[in-house]
């Protein structure tokens, strides 16, 4: 069952025009209908909260209302329809299935609306090994468009951490990481990215969406959208760093979703030859470094204490 | 207070330490001011510069996981930390309609 990761998440939102202006703000495009598209169609789509057409909400209150997975082929969805469906409903419309997961969760398959992509990479170049960068090209520029490429992954607050992680192996995910205190990274069949899905046990009261976010095309994006980010008035949470399970940089920021948003890049990508890992949740295991943003400053100009004029 | 109508809230740094460490939320003729950090983990709540109350301006919102808080007495009523409260600040009106923090120990805010 090769699903290639997430196509969409929808929201049912308290405030529609502040999330679209922070959608628009983060880099996703408006391509109208509630779609904010990232370059390869991948989506957060918006409604209001108490729109008839979105599946009904958790009882905790969380804002996110439907999680749509991208599989690779027809095969793929009809061999999910039939291994969901043997044990509650499945309806399909439009190609698209949808059902309810074992924490409530509404979730959806479709074929992958996304598009492929061909964007270069962040080139860096190091002594001792072949160059990458060619001479006379920049490393870095001020005024570099950046735009999130992919949705890469969301994370869950689930009540029963075992008993989800139980019906995503059902549909082909596979364990790649496990935080101890928290729950498994999980992979599904038809990627190689560490993760698409993370789960955290909380109480029943707080299920629903940690935090979602896209993936950018390498270190120095991040660290140019999310200190562009900041200084149009948005409020970093956690980061930049770099994470130890998936190795991908981070930056975390508040929003009005009801979760949080994060920009990743570079995940490390995993096949069935590797074998888990297990770390207790803390500071230590949840990051190799963490920075914190400042404004520009530059050194120079005379001490203080100078009392000479400058000429 | 003139500068902050009913239904509106405004972020405040009185110790300059570069990131607003609480925000004042006006509800009818009275004022509130609250410390800028959720109890779920004593992080900051806005998403934006200003921003924290819902849509109908009727509740305080943590933007880290959507938690909802009454505007005159900091209880979370949904969310992470539910039966918590917010931290009041005590704040003062003074002749002129301008808030100032009542702890004289803090640098002086005025809205």
């Amino acid at each position: 069952m090769k699903i290639v990761g997430l196509d969409e998440l929808v929201f049912g939102v308290d405030d529609v025009a502040a999330c679209s202006r922070y959608l628009v703000d983060y880099g996703l495009k408006d391509a109208g209908g509630g779609r904010y598209e990232a370059l390869d169609g991948t989506a957060v789509v918006l409604r209001h909260k108490d729109d008839p057409s979105l599946p009904p909400g958790l009882a905790s209150g969380s804002m996110l209302r439907e999680t749509v997975h991208g599989a690779a082929d027809q095969a793929t969805l009809d061999a999910l329809e039939s291994e969901i469906s043997s044990d509650r409903k499945v309806t399909r419309e439009d190609g698209v299935l949808r059902c309810v997961d074992d924490a409530g969760f509404a979730i959806a398959f479709q074929v992958t609306v996304r598009r492929p992509i061909d964007l270069p990479r962040e080139m860096s170049n190091a002594p001792g090994a072949a160059q990458h960068r060619g001479v006379n090209a920049l490393g870095v520029r001020v005024d570099a468009p950046v735009s999130p490429r992919t949705l890469s992954h969301a994370v869950y607050f689930v009540p029963d951490v075992d008993k989800l992680e139980a019906f995503y192996k059902r549909i082909g995910f596979r364990v790649t990481d496990r935080m101890l205190g928290a729950g498994p990274f999980m992979q599904p069949a038809g990627t190689l990215d560490h993760h698409t899905i993370f789960l955290i046990q909380t109480p029943a009261a707080m299920q629903g969406i940690e935090h979602f976010t896209f993936h950018l095309g390498g270190p120095a994006e991040l660290m140019l959208a999310g200190s562009r980010f900041v200084e149009k008035g948005y409020q970093s949470f956690w980061g930049p760093g770099r994470h130890q399970m998936g190795s991908n940089w981070f930056w975390y920021f508040n929003s009005p979703l009801g979760c949080h948003v994060e920009y990743d890049a570079d995940m490390d990508l995993h096949d069935a030859s590797w074998q888990p890992r297990s770390a207790p949740m803390g500071a230590d295991s949840s990051q190799v470094f963490l920075l914190q943003y400042r404004e520009k400053w530059a050194p120079g100009g005379p001490p203080p204490s100078a009392t000479t004029a400058r000429p | 207070m003139h500068e902050l109508p009913d239904g509106t809230a405004r972020g405040f740094d009185p110790r300059r330490t570069g990131q607003d460490t609480m925000f004042v939320v006006r509800k009818g003729d009275a004022l509130h001011a609250w410390a800028d950090a959720c109890p779920h983990h004593g992080t900051p709540m806005a998403w934006r510069r200003h921003a924290y109350l819902n849509a109908a301006g009727d509740r305080i919102v943590c933007s880290a996981h959507g938690a909802l808080f009454e505007m005159d007495t900091g209880r979370c009523t949904l969310g992470p930390c539910l039966g918590d409260t917010l931290t009041r600040i005590s704040v003062v009106l003074d002749a002129h309609g301008d808030v100032r923090l009542a702890d004289a120990s803090r640098q002086e805010a005025s809205a």
